[in-house]
This record gives C-alpha cells, structure tokens and sequence, in this order.
C-alpha cells in the first residue's frame, strides 16, 4: 500500500532542510586561469575559422583568376599565329 | 579600482552587430554563473569547463539573432546551457558512462583544499538527491542557492510567476523531504 505523504513541511523542516541546501549549493568561483583559457577557446578558434575562411577565399580567387589570365594569353597567342601564319598561306 | 559602468543594453547592442570586446564584456559578466549551473548540473569540472566554451561559443555565434523581449539576457544564456547541459545527459545515457551519482562532490569558494576532498555525507547524499531531480527544480535551487536570487528574479529567468516559483520551491522542498525519508537520510540536527 502506498505510504501517504505530507503535503506540507513544518517551519523547523524548512529551515532545516534550506540550511542545509544553502551549504551544499554554494558559488564556486572558478579560477582565474580557467576563466582565461575559456575566453581563448571561445575567441581564438573562432578568429582562426574566419582567418582560414578568408585565406582559402583568395586562394580560390587566385586560383581562379590564374586560370582565367591563362585561358586569355592561349586564346590571344593563338589569335596572333592565326592572324600572321594563317595570313600568308591563304 | 573603480568600477566601469556596465551598460547591459548598449553592450548587447554592439556585441549583435559583431561587436568581439562587447561580447566579451558579457563573457566576463556571465561566465561565473552559467559555469556554476553546468557544474551543478553535471557534477564534474571538466564537463562543466566545456559545456561552459559551448554555451558562450553558441551565443556568440547566434547573438545577431538575439532580440530583448523583456527578458534578463542570462535567461537566453540559461535557456542555451539547458539545452547542452540536456544534450549532454542524453548522450551520456546513452553511452552509459559512470553513473553521475559516482562522481565527486564539487569544491565551493573558500574551501580548504582538503575539505574539498572530504565533504560530508550528508552533502554527498543531498547532491545525489538534487541531480535526480528533474532539471526546472535543479535550475530553480541553483538560482535561489547558488545566484542567491530572489523568487521574482528567479520568475524572470525561468518564465514564471513569482508566486509560480514559490510553489515549484515548496514542491521541491517537499519531494526532497520524502526522498530523503524513503533513503532514511536523516539530516543533522533533525
């Protein structure tokens, strides 16, 4: 059979019971050195992400604009043997 | 030294613009207080140390969306560490990991070293109890215990009444009482 309960606690109880969750939960303060090293990991990794992100962005772009400057320097050499070449033996 | 004037409003304002010094700011305001929750509500300071990176990583990186609806900003920051803090008890369920009852009892301020290592039963089985809770009645005793808050504060933080979190506390309280009864703990001085 299921033990009846008291739904209410007597003021003694109360103050008991607080006191004693007042020493259990007390503020831990965490050290300073951990605080920094937490604001490092917060920071730094992120400012590395955007740094990484920023670097691999122009070397896309340098990528993309050597293979673009190449592809105009073929088109343009070959327009030039065209022009003098294929000129002289038509 | 005297102390700079801390404007909560202009410095969210600055860090949801991208604002890293304003930011930080609210790092340096908030990090004893949500490390103190997550270490409550994990029990172990290593746990704790990274769920605390995760929760102001997470908030740096979604305070562009932030928006003051009347709220206290640690409530946004208490609602992110929540939401880890219940990840994190999933997966460790799931990969059943040593029982949080095992783990050691937390140091506090001020404590001797030694006395960190030796705390008394009557604490160990109290904290046991707490972590069996379920987590609005961990997050209310933190808040009354740890943070030293007010009913009505805590009411702000949690999205209740000030009379609902009087009544959460008694019932708290109360199902305390019987667990320490049906353990047959007996707390000093009873």
């Amino acid at each position: 059979m299921a033990r009846s309960r008291k739904t209410t606690i007597s003021d003694e109880h109360l103050q008991n019971l607080e006191a004693r969750l007042a020493g259990t939960l007390r503020p831990f303060q965490p050290s300073g050195e951990l605080v920094q090293r937490l604001r490092e990991r917060i920071h730094i990794p992120a400012r590395e992400e955007i740094a990484l992100r920023l670097r691999d962005w122009k070397k896309m772009f340098l990528v993309f604009g050597g293979v673009m400057s190449g592809l105009l320097l073929l088109i343009t050499i070959a327009r030039a043997f065209f022009y003098f070449w294929g000129r002289k033996h038509m | 030294m005297p102390e700079i004037e801390f404007n909560e409003e202009e410095v969210l304002s600055l860090a949801s613009q991208g604002d890293r010094d304003a930011f930080g700011q609210l790092y340096g305001r908030y990090i004893d207080r949500i490390f103190n929750y997550v270490y409550y509500r994990t029990g172990n300071l290593h746990d704790a140390e990274d769920l605390t990176a995760r929760v102001f990583q997470r908030a740096m990186n979604h305070i562009q969306n932030y928006t003051d609806r009347g709220v206290p900003f640690s409530a946004w920051l208490y609602r992110i560490a929540h939401n880890l803090v219940a990840n994190w008890h999933r997966d460790r369920s799931r990969r059943q990991e040593i029982p949080l009852d095992d783990l050691p009892v937390l140091p506090t301020k001020g404590d001797h070293p030694e006395r960190n290592l030796v705390r008394s039963q009557e604490q160990d089985a109290l904290l046991k109890l707490i972590r069996r809770l379920p987590p609005e009645r961990q997050h209310l005793l933190i808040l009354k215990f740890v943070e030293n808050l007010s009913n009505a504060e805590i009411g702000e933080i949690m999205g209740r009444s000030e009379g609902a979190v009087k009544s959460l506390y008694h019932r708290t309280l109360l199902a305390l009482r019987d667990q320490l009864g049906d353990q047959n703990i007996n707390l000093e001085g009873e």
